[in-house]
């Protein structure tokens, strides 16, 4: 059904995916938790260098990691220097994109599920002997759980979406950065691509689709046990 | 035994208090809401940090502001029960249970053991349940179990009853007076009840407007009128010492020993020689300045008046002494007026009614 083609833009469109979120959504919950419980000078700023993305051209993200990460940008040249990696043009660097972009979203969702839960209970959990870190892993991520899982998927689906970005700082290069919609976008530009396009816009909806309902039926599941009692 | 000496000013409250906690007894700290009770606690547990002054928890500072000590609340050894349980949602009562006690340090003894915890509280039939599944009444019995658990010098209780109905609070009353027997030690329990204090507590500390207004003994400032936080209120009253002397033959009544005078109440489950704590509101004692006859009241306690207070609502409350016990009258001022009432008039106490909380268990309001 599917033309090798596709499926391996279906696949890169996945790793690509699966790295974001697996690197990114670890940062998003700390910097959700910053932004939750931090009082510091600077949070305001923070605040809005982590949603930059949202409302930035998506092009001008890629320019702006093009110009940091790319080969003569100051974190590209370290990392090639210390590591020999490149991001340019990598399914790495497509994830990085990808993964920039999709940052607001999941630390939105993590934030919020962190603000929901009762400020109390964790003075419970201090009043029974649980320091910091321990009541982090104890109480707080559990209980912040349905925003975690949901922030994982929709994140998921943003990073396999994301086209703009990922063009401009990895370009499009099949089994490699070519995800579904910079494949897409492929397709249409090649002269009777308008089949292959239309299967792979289909494929995209499918997954996006597939992804909402699994985040609403996770996010159900997991506040039936921690809804407050 | 705790000693507390520390002050703390924000924009909304100010409290400043000094008072002691003695060891392995139940110390109520009573006051209208917003006196600063909460706060009090608070700083006790070191969730708040005092502008001034120091907390010794047996002997150990764990707060000092002038040198700058300060043991955090996680480190602190103590239990606290919030109005609201604060069960943990995503853990089953087990779970609970376990939390504080999986936190206790290797070093520190086990004092109060898990089975006997479950025991005494009731515990063993909710393990496997969820916190939402529970009543008011059983997460504030988990709650209790979970702090014990964590092993504490010190208990606090921050009004455990309040979110409670009726019925609800004698049970939870009920397993806090078997805790307390059965676990020895300190708890510091706020609250704004007067029934809960006149069950519970050993001592009493009054608290208005963030400052200590009195301390001593349940029985001493209960009945007395120069602590008018006590005096002032409708429930006003005074709890008497007593203990079962014997009961009727035909099980109608039980007499009960104040000392030198007699209580008649129905009768009470309750053994020969058991002591029993005795309320009488104020409202319900009537004077007479001679003994009255043919009444259908049977308690007529013959009394001499100590002194009397004009209340708020312009009654005038008079002090007793019945027996070496103190006993309130609440009567109406044209009363005092006729009856020549002054210190040191002799009088009968006519004592419509008594609020026994015997030692096992329920408490009854009665008519006798």
């Amino acid at each position: 059904m599917l033309s090798e083609a596709e499926l391996t833009a279906l696949t890169a469109s996945l790793v690509v995916g699966a790295r974001a979120v697996a690197i990114g959504l670890p940062l998003a919950v700390a910097t959700a938790w910053v932004l939750a419980r931090g009082r510091f000078p600077g949070r305001t700023l923070l605040d809005a260098l982590v949603h930059a993305p949202l409302v930035l051209p998506p092009v001008v993200v890629g320019y702006v990691l093009l110009l940091t990460f790319g080969v003569q940008g100051p974190i590209g040249r370290w990392l090639e220097a210390a590591f020999g990696t490149r991001l340019v043009f990598t399914s790495a660097g497509a994830s990085l994109a990808a993964g920039v972009m999709a940052f607001p979203i999941m630390v939105r969702a993590v934030r919020l599920s962190l603000e929901a839960i009762d400020p109390g209970l964790e003075l419970a959990a201090r009043s029974l002997g649980a320091r910091p870190l321990d009541r982090f892993f104890s109480i707080t991520l559990p209980l912040a759980a349905p925003g975690v899982i949901a922030a994982a998927i929709v994140g998921f689906a943003a990073c396999l979406g994301e086209f703009g970005a990922v063009i401009t700082f990895a370009a499009s290069v099949p089994g490699e950065t070519q995800t579904l919609p910079l494949a897409i976008y492929g397709a249409l530009q090649t002269p009777g691509g308008e089949a292959a396009a239309l299967r792979l816009a289909l494929l995209s909806l499918a997954i996006a689709l597939g992804a909402l309902l699994l985040a609403d039926w996770l996010g159900r599941r997991a506040r039936r046990w921690s809804a407050r009692a | 035994m705790i000693e507390f000496d520390a002050g703390i000013a924000r924009e909304a409250f100010r409290v400043d208090a000094c008072f002691t906690a003695p060891a392995a007894a139940t110390t109520a700290l009573f006051g209208a809401s917003g006196a600063g009770k909460s706060t009090l606690l608070a700083l006790l547990a070191g969730a708040l940090l005092p502008d001034r002054g120091r907390i010794v928890i047996d002997g150990e500072v764990v707060t000092d502001a002038e040198r700058g000590v300060h043991v955090p609340l996680e480190r602190r050894g103590i239990g606290w029960v919030f109005q609201d349980g604060r069960l943990f949602p995503h853990l089953d009562v087990d779970g609970n249970l376990g939390y504080g006690l999986a936190r206790v340090p290797r070093t520190a003894p086990n004092r109060f053991a898990r089975e006997r915890v479950i025991e005494v509280l009731g515990l063993g039939a909710l393990l496997g349940r969820w916190p939402r599944d529970l009543s008011g009444g059983e997460r504030q019995r988990v709650a209790i179990g979970r702090a014990l658990l964590a092993q504490p010098r010190l208990l606090l209780l921050d009004e455990p009853l309040a979110a409670l109905d009726a019925p609800r609070r004698l049970e939870i009353l009920g397993f806090l007076e078997r805790a307390r027997r059965e676990f020895p030690l300190p708890m510091v329990y706020v609250t704004h009840s007067l029934a809960e204090v006149l069950r519970i507590a050993d001592h009493l500390v009054l608290l208005e407007r963030g400052q200590v207004v009195g301390a001593g003994a349940p029985a001493d400032l209960a009945g007395r009128l120069d602590t008018p936080l006590l005096a002032g209120r409708a429930d006003a009253g005074a709890l008497l010492q007593a203990r079962v002397a014997a009961h009727d033959r035909d099980g109608a009544a039980t007499q009960l020993d104040l000392g030198g005078a007699t209580l008649l109440t129905p009768p009470l489950d309750a053994a020969i020689g058991a002591p029993v704590r005795a309320y009488v509101l104020a409202s319900e004692v009537m004077l007479a300045t001679e003994e009255p006859r043919g009444l259908s009241v049977r308690n007529v306690l013959p009394a001499t008046v100590l002194r009397l207070g004009t209340r708020a609502d312009s009654t005038v409350m008079v002090e007793l002494d019945c027996a070496g016990q103190r006993l309130l009258a609440a009567v109406s001022r044209g009363a005092v007026t006729d009856l020549r009432l002054e210190p040191g008039s002799a009088v009968y106490a006519l004592v419509k009614s008594v609020s026994i909380d015997a030692p096992a268990g329920g408490r009854l309001s009665l008519e006798p």
